[in-house]
Protein backbone atom coordinates (compact mmCIF):
# COMPACT_ATOMS: atom_id res chain seq x y z
CA UNK A 1 0.00 0.00 0.00
CA UNK A 2 2.92 2.34 -0.60
CA UNK A 3 1.31 4.00 -3.61
CA UNK A 4 -1.91 5.13 -2.03
CA UNK A 5 -3.45 7.91 -4.14
CA UNK A 6 -6.72 9.83 -4.23
CA UNK A 7 -9.18 8.77 -6.98
CA UNK A 8 -7.96 9.58 -10.49
CA UNK A 9 -9.78 12.43 -12.28
CA UNK A 10 -12.64 11.03 -14.39
CA UNK A 11 -13.35 12.18 -17.96
CA UNK A 12 -17.06 12.17 -17.16
CA UNK A 13 -16.58 15.10 -14.78
CA UNK A 14 -15.24 17.19 -17.67
CA UNK A 15 -18.04 16.22 -20.06
CA UNK A 16 -21.15 16.44 -17.85
CA UNK A 17 -21.18 20.30 -17.63
CA UNK A 18 -21.42 20.42 -21.43
CA UNK A 19 -24.56 18.29 -21.33
CA UNK A 20 -26.07 20.44 -18.57
CA UNK A 21 -25.28 23.58 -20.56
CA UNK A 22 -26.79 22.03 -23.69
CA UNK A 23 -29.92 21.19 -21.68
CA UNK A 24 -30.28 24.82 -20.59
CA UNK A 25 -29.68 26.15 -24.12
CA UNK A 26 -32.29 23.85 -25.69
CA UNK A 27 -34.96 24.37 -23.01
CA UNK A 28 -34.49 28.15 -22.81
CA UNK A 29 -34.52 28.40 -26.62
CA UNK A 30 -37.80 26.53 -26.84
CA UNK A 31 -39.29 28.72 -24.09
CA UNK A 32 -38.18 31.93 -25.82
CA UNK A 33 -39.35 30.77 -29.27
CA UNK A 34 -42.72 29.91 -27.71
CA UNK A 35 -42.98 33.18 -25.78
CA UNK A 36 -41.69 35.59 -28.42
CA UNK A 37 -42.55 33.75 -31.64
CA UNK A 38 -45.43 31.33 -31.35
CA UNK A 39 -47.67 32.89 -28.67
CA UNK A 40 -48.02 36.33 -30.35
CA UNK A 41 -48.55 34.64 -33.73
CA UNK A 42 -51.26 32.39 -32.26
CA UNK A 43 -52.92 35.32 -30.49
CA UNK A 44 -52.90 37.34 -33.70
CA UNK A 45 -54.06 34.49 -35.98
CA UNK A 46 -56.86 33.15 -33.77
CA UNK A 47 -57.80 36.35 -31.97
CA UNK A 48 -57.55 38.80 -34.86
CA UNK A 49 -59.43 37.07 -37.67
CA UNK A 50 -62.95 35.73 -38.03
CA UNK A 51 -63.28 32.04 -38.85
CA UNK A 52 -64.64 32.83 -42.33
CA UNK A 53 -61.55 34.94 -43.08
CA UNK A 54 -59.16 32.29 -41.74
CA UNK A 55 -60.88 29.55 -43.76
CA UNK A 56 -60.84 31.62 -46.94
CA UNK A 57 -57.13 32.48 -46.76
CA UNK A 58 -55.44 32.07 -50.16
CA UNK A 59 -52.09 30.49 -50.93
CA UNK A 60 -49.28 32.97 -50.26
CA UNK A 61 -51.37 35.11 -47.89
CA UNK A 62 -50.01 36.28 -44.55
CA UNK A 63 -52.78 34.38 -42.74
CA UNK A 64 -51.81 31.08 -44.32
CA UNK A 65 -48.18 31.85 -43.49
CA UNK A 66 -49.17 32.30 -39.83
CA UNK A 67 -51.09 29.02 -39.90
CA UNK A 68 -48.02 27.28 -41.32
CA UNK A 69 -45.84 28.71 -38.55
CA UNK A 70 -48.36 27.57 -35.90
CA UNK A 71 -48.56 24.09 -37.39
CA UNK A 72 -44.92 23.48 -38.29
CA UNK A 73 -42.82 24.95 -35.44
CA UNK A 74 -44.45 23.03 -32.54
CA UNK A 75 -43.69 19.77 -34.40
CA UNK A 76 -39.95 20.25 -33.78
CA UNK A 77 -39.98 22.69 -30.88
CA UNK A 78 -41.35 20.28 -28.30
CA UNK A 79 -38.95 17.44 -29.25
CA UNK A 80 -36.14 20.02 -29.05
CA UNK A 81 -37.12 20.89 -25.47
CA UNK A 82 -37.21 17.20 -24.56
CA UNK A 83 -33.78 16.81 -26.15
CA UNK A 84 -32.71 19.35 -23.55
CA UNK A 85 -34.26 17.20 -20.80
CA UNK A 86 -32.38 14.19 -22.20
CA UNK A 87 -29.14 16.22 -22.18
CA UNK A 88 -29.60 16.95 -18.46
CA UNK A 89 -30.28 13.27 -17.76
CA UNK A 90 -27.17 12.24 -19.69
CA UNK A 91 -25.10 14.67 -17.64
CA UNK A 92 -26.54 13.28 -14.41
CA UNK A 93 -25.88 9.69 -15.54
CA UNK A 94 -22.26 10.61 -16.37
CA UNK A 95 -21.80 12.04 -12.90
CA UNK A 96 -23.27 8.93 -11.28
CA UNK A 97 -20.93 6.76 -13.38
CA UNK A 98 -17.89 8.22 -11.58
CA UNK A 99 -19.12 7.26 -8.09
CA UNK A 100 -18.22 3.51 -8.14
CA UNK A 101 -14.54 4.27 -8.86
CA UNK A 102 -14.47 6.96 -6.15
CA UNK A 103 -16.02 4.55 -3.62
CA UNK A 104 -13.61 1.76 -4.61
CA UNK A 105 -10.70 4.10 -4.00
CA UNK A 106 -12.25 5.20 -0.72
CA UNK A 107 -12.43 1.57 0.41
CA UNK A 108 -8.76 1.01 -0.45
CA UNK A 109 -7.68 4.22 1.28
CA UNK A 110 -9.77 3.46 4.36
CA UNK A 111 -8.48 -0.11 4.68
CA UNK A 112 -4.89 1.18 4.48
CA UNK A 113 -5.50 3.99 6.95
CA UNK A 114 -7.56 2.07 9.47
CA UNK A 115 -4.67 0.21 11.20
CA UNK A 116 -2.79 3.52 11.47
CA UNK A 117 -5.82 5.29 12.93
CA UNK A 118 -6.18 2.50 15.51
CA UNK A 119 -2.47 2.60 16.33
CA UNK A 120 -1.92 6.38 16.40
CA UNK A 121 -5.36 7.73 17.21
CA UNK A 122 -6.28 7.74 20.84
CA UNK A 123 -10.00 8.38 20.80
CA UNK B 1 -17.35 19.30 16.08
CA UNK B 2 -20.98 20.06 15.37
CA UNK B 3 -21.76 22.12 12.26
CA UNK B 4 -23.20 25.60 12.67
CA UNK B 5 -26.86 25.85 11.72
CA UNK B 6 -27.43 27.13 8.16
CA UNK B 7 -28.82 30.69 7.81
CA UNK B 8 -32.43 31.37 6.77
CA UNK B 9 -33.91 30.14 4.39
CA UNK B 10 -31.37 27.33 4.05
CA UNK B 11 -32.07 26.08 7.59
CA UNK B 12 -35.68 25.57 6.52
CA UNK B 13 -34.63 23.65 3.41
CA UNK B 14 -32.17 21.53 5.38
CA UNK B 15 -34.89 20.79 7.92
CA UNK B 16 -37.10 19.53 5.11
CA UNK B 17 -34.39 17.38 3.51
CA UNK B 18 -34.98 14.20 5.55
CA UNK B 19 -38.64 14.30 4.43
CA UNK B 20 -37.68 13.28 0.89
CA UNK B 21 -39.49 9.88 0.87
CA UNK B 22 -42.77 11.63 1.71
CA UNK B 23 -42.19 14.19 -1.05
CA UNK B 24 -41.54 11.42 -3.56
CA UNK B 25 -44.79 9.68 -2.57
CA UNK B 26 -46.75 12.97 -2.80
CA UNK B 27 -45.25 13.61 -6.26
CA UNK B 28 -46.17 10.12 -7.42
CA UNK B 29 -49.71 10.52 -6.08
CA UNK B 30 -50.14 13.81 -7.95
CA UNK B 31 -49.13 12.10 -11.20
CA UNK B 32 -51.51 9.23 -10.37
CA UNK B 33 -54.38 11.69 -9.76
CA UNK B 34 -53.58 13.39 -13.10
CA UNK B 35 -53.78 9.98 -14.78
CA UNK B 36 -57.12 9.20 -13.09
CA UNK B 37 -58.59 12.57 -14.09
CA UNK B 38 -57.47 11.93 -17.69
CA UNK B 39 -58.77 8.36 -17.71
CA UNK B 40 -62.14 9.25 -16.21
CA UNK B 41 -63.03 12.95 -16.56
CA UNK B 42 -61.27 13.82 -19.81
CA UNK B 43 -61.99 10.52 -21.54
CA UNK B 44 -65.69 10.60 -20.67
CA UNK B 45 -66.17 14.23 -21.72
CA UNK B 46 -64.41 13.54 -25.03
CA UNK B 47 -66.61 10.45 -25.52
CA UNK B 48 -69.73 12.53 -24.84
CA UNK B 49 -68.69 15.35 -27.15
CA UNK B 50 -67.87 13.05 -30.06
CA UNK B 51 -71.00 10.92 -29.64
CA UNK B 52 -72.95 12.69 -32.38
CA UNK B 53 -72.51 14.24 -35.83
CA UNK B 54 -70.39 17.38 -36.21
CA UNK B 55 -73.42 19.51 -37.14
CA UNK B 56 -75.27 18.41 -33.99
CA UNK B 57 -72.40 18.85 -31.51
CA UNK B 58 -71.28 22.16 -32.95
CA UNK B 59 -74.83 23.46 -33.18
CA UNK B 60 -75.61 22.56 -29.57
CA UNK B 61 -76.54 25.57 -27.42
CA UNK B 62 -74.80 26.71 -24.23
CA UNK B 63 -75.95 24.58 -21.30
CA UNK B 64 -76.39 21.47 -23.41
CA UNK B 65 -74.53 18.23 -22.65
CA UNK B 66 -72.28 18.72 -25.68
CA UNK B 67 -71.18 22.20 -24.66
CA UNK B 68 -70.66 21.08 -21.05
CA UNK B 69 -68.54 18.16 -22.25
CA UNK B 70 -66.51 20.49 -24.47
CA UNK B 71 -65.92 22.88 -21.55
CA UNK B 72 -64.85 20.00 -19.29
CA UNK B 73 -62.36 18.75 -21.90
CA UNK B 74 -60.74 22.13 -22.34
CA UNK B 75 -60.69 22.94 -18.62
CA UNK B 76 -59.04 19.62 -17.76
CA UNK B 77 -56.49 20.04 -20.56
CA UNK B 78 -55.65 23.49 -19.19
CA UNK B 79 -54.77 22.68 -15.58
CA UNK B 80 -54.10 18.93 -15.34
CA UNK B 81 -50.80 18.96 -17.32
CA UNK B 82 -49.48 21.70 -14.99
CA UNK B 83 -50.57 19.62 -11.99
CA UNK B 84 -48.86 16.52 -13.44
CA UNK B 85 -45.58 18.40 -13.95
CA UNK B 86 -45.73 19.65 -10.36
CA UNK B 87 -45.89 15.97 -9.32
CA UNK B 88 -42.86 15.17 -11.48
CA UNK B 89 -41.11 18.21 -10.00
CA UNK B 90 -41.75 17.01 -6.45
CA UNK B 91 -40.23 13.66 -7.47
CA UNK B 92 -37.10 15.43 -8.73
CA UNK B 93 -37.07 17.58 -5.59
CA UNK B 94 -37.13 14.40 -3.50
CA UNK B 95 -34.09 13.12 -5.40
CA UNK B 96 -32.25 16.40 -4.77
CA UNK B 97 -33.15 16.30 -1.08
CA UNK B 98 -31.97 12.68 -0.84
CA UNK B 99 -28.65 13.63 -2.42
CA UNK B 100 -28.38 16.59 -0.05
CA UNK B 101 -28.98 14.28 2.91
CA UNK B 102 -26.29 11.89 1.64
CA UNK B 103 -23.83 14.79 1.26
CA UNK B 104 -24.58 15.95 4.80
CA UNK B 105 -24.08 12.44 6.24
CA UNK B 106 -20.81 12.07 4.30
CA UNK B 107 -19.54 15.30 5.82
CA UNK B 108 -20.53 14.14 9.29
CA UNK B 109 -18.80 10.79 8.67
CA UNK B 110 -15.66 12.69 7.60
CA UNK B 111 -15.81 14.69 10.84
CA UNK B 112 -16.07 11.49 12.90
CA UNK B 113 -13.06 9.94 11.14
CA UNK B 114 -11.11 13.17 11.47
CA UNK B 115 -11.82 13.23 15.23
CA UNK B 116 -10.10 9.86 15.57
CA UNK B 117 -6.90 11.03 13.88
CA UNK B 118 -4.01 12.30 16.02
CA UNK B 119 -4.36 16.07 16.41
CA UNK B 120 -1.00 16.85 14.75
CA UNK B 121 -1.89 14.76 11.68
CA UNK B 122 -5.45 16.02 11.40
CA UNK B 123 -6.30 18.29 8.43
CA UNK B 124 -8.67 21.20 8.99
CA UNK B 125 -12.27 20.50 7.92
CA UNK B 126 -12.92 22.28 4.62
CA UNK B 127 -15.86 24.75 4.65
CA UNK B 128 -19.26 23.71 3.30
CA UNK B 129 -19.06 24.13 -0.51
CA UNK B 130 -20.97 27.06 -1.99
CA UNK B 131 -22.63 24.62 -4.37
CA UNK B 132 -24.73 23.32 -1.47
CA UNK B 133 -26.55 26.66 -1.26
CA UNK B 134 -26.77 26.81 -5.05
CA UNK B 135 -28.46 23.43 -5.39
CA UNK B 136 -30.87 24.28 -2.59
CA UNK B 137 -31.79 27.56 -4.31
CA UNK B 138 -32.07 25.85 -7.69
CA UNK B 139 -34.48 23.28 -6.20
CA UNK B 140 -36.64 26.03 -4.69
CA UNK B 141 -36.64 27.97 -7.95
CA UNK B 142 -37.67 24.90 -9.95
CA UNK B 143 -40.56 24.03 -7.65
CA UNK B 144 -41.70 27.67 -7.49
CA UNK B 145 -41.83 27.85 -11.32
CA UNK B 146 -43.89 24.64 -11.44
CA UNK B 147 -46.26 26.00 -8.76
CA UNK B 148 -46.56 29.27 -10.72
CA UNK B 149 -47.38 27.29 -13.90
CA UNK B 150 -50.09 25.42 -11.97
CA UNK B 151 -51.54 28.67 -10.60
CA UNK B 152 -51.63 30.17 -14.12
CA UNK B 153 -53.27 26.96 -15.37
CA UNK B 154 -55.93 27.14 -12.64
CA UNK B 155 -56.59 30.85 -13.32
CA UNK B 156 -57.10 30.10 -17.02
CA UNK B 157 -59.13 26.96 -16.28
CA UNK B 158 -61.53 28.89 -14.06
CA UNK B 159 -61.68 32.05 -16.20
CA UNK B 160 -61.03 32.50 -19.89
CA UNK B 161 -61.23 28.83 -20.94
CA UNK B 162 -64.74 27.92 -19.64
CA UNK B 163 -65.98 31.40 -20.45
CA UNK B 164 -64.93 31.01 -24.12
CA UNK B 165 -66.13 27.43 -24.65
CA UNK B 166 -69.52 27.98 -22.92
CA UNK B 167 -71.07 28.90 -26.26
CA UNK B 168 -72.52 27.16 -29.27
CA UNK B 169 -69.62 26.54 -31.65
CA UNK B 170 -71.64 27.02 -34.84
CA UNK B 171 -73.91 29.85 -33.68
CA UNK B 172 -71.66 31.92 -31.35
CA UNK B 173 -67.98 31.00 -31.65
CA UNK B 174 -67.57 30.57 -35.40
CA UNK B 175 -69.33 33.84 -36.40
CA UNK B 176 -67.33 35.92 -33.88
CA UNK B 177 -65.86 39.02 -35.53
CA UNK B 178 -62.48 40.72 -34.99
CA UNK B 179 -62.61 43.05 -32.00
CA UNK B 180 -65.25 40.95 -30.26
CA UNK B 181 -64.68 39.66 -26.76
CA UNK B 182 -65.08 36.08 -27.97
CA UNK B 183 -62.33 36.33 -30.57
CA UNK B 184 -60.01 38.04 -28.05
CA UNK B 185 -60.59 35.09 -25.69
CA UNK B 186 -59.91 32.65 -28.54
CA UNK B 187 -56.56 34.40 -29.04
CA UNK B 188 -55.77 33.88 -25.35
CA UNK B 189 -56.90 30.25 -25.05
CA UNK B 190 -55.09 29.29 -28.27
CA UNK B 191 -51.78 30.89 -27.37
CA UNK B 192 -51.04 30.29 -23.66
CA UNK B 193 -49.81 26.72 -24.20
CA UNK B 194 -47.06 28.01 -26.50
CA UNK B 195 -45.22 29.60 -23.58
CA UNK B 196 -46.69 27.84 -20.54
CA UNK B 197 -45.61 24.35 -21.62
CA UNK B 198 -41.94 25.33 -22.14
CA UNK B 199 -42.08 27.30 -18.86
CA UNK B 200 -42.74 24.01 -17.04
CA UNK B 201 -39.61 22.61 -18.62
CA UNK B 202 -37.62 25.64 -17.42
CA UNK B 203 -38.76 24.66 -13.90
CA UNK B 204 -37.63 21.09 -14.56
CA UNK B 205 -34.27 22.44 -15.83
CA UNK B 206 -33.70 24.14 -12.47
CA UNK B 207 -34.44 20.84 -10.71
CA UNK B 208 -32.09 18.89 -12.99
CA UNK B 209 -29.42 21.52 -12.35
CA UNK B 210 -29.96 21.05 -8.60
CA UNK B 211 -29.44 17.28 -8.95
CA UNK B 212 -26.29 17.89 -11.01
CA UNK B 213 -24.90 20.27 -8.38
CA UNK B 214 -25.82 17.95 -5.49
CA UNK B 215 -23.92 15.13 -7.21
CA UNK B 216 -20.85 17.33 -7.66
CA UNK B 217 -21.01 18.07 -3.91
CA UNK B 218 -21.11 14.33 -3.07
CA UNK B 219 -18.32 13.45 -5.49
CA UNK B 220 -16.26 16.44 -4.32
CA UNK B 221 -16.73 15.46 -0.66
CA UNK B 222 -15.62 11.88 -1.34
CA UNK B 223 -12.56 13.04 -3.26
CA UNK B 224 -11.58 15.61 -0.61
CA UNK B 225 -11.91 13.04 2.17
CA UNK B 226 -9.85 10.52 0.18
CA UNK B 227 -7.14 13.17 -0.36
CA UNK B 228 -7.13 13.98 3.38
CA UNK B 229 -6.77 10.29 4.28
CA UNK B 230 -4.00 9.78 1.71
CA UNK B 231 -2.14 12.73 3.26
CA UNK B 232 -2.65 11.24 6.72
CA UNK B 233 -1.41 7.83 5.48
CA UNK B 234 1.75 9.35 3.99
CA UNK B 235 2.57 11.33 7.15
CA UNK B 236 1.62 8.54 9.59
CA UNK B 237 3.59 5.90 7.64
CA UNK B 238 6.72 8.04 7.91
CA UNK B 239 6.28 8.27 11.67
CA UNK B 240 5.71 4.50 12.14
Amino acid sequence: MDHLTPPAPAWQMKVFPLFSLLGWVLILSSFLIGLIGLAPTAASYWGGNAKAVRDAAEAGSALLGQLQVLSVIPRWLEPLAFLGVAAFMTGIALEFSTIPAVLKNRGQVMSACFPLIVKLGGK
Amino acid sequence: MEEQEAPFPFNMIEGMMPMFPMMAVVGWMIVLIAFLIGATGLASSQATFFSDAKAIREGAAAGSAFVRANIDSHVIETWVPQFKFLGLGLGLMAITMALGTIAKRLRRMGMVISRHLPADLRSAMPPIPRRVRLFQLSTLMGVMILVAALVIGIVLATGAVPSYWNHSIANDLNPAQPGSELLAKLGLVSSFADWLNPLRLVGMAFLFTAITLALTVIIGTLRTQAAMLVRFYAEASGRR
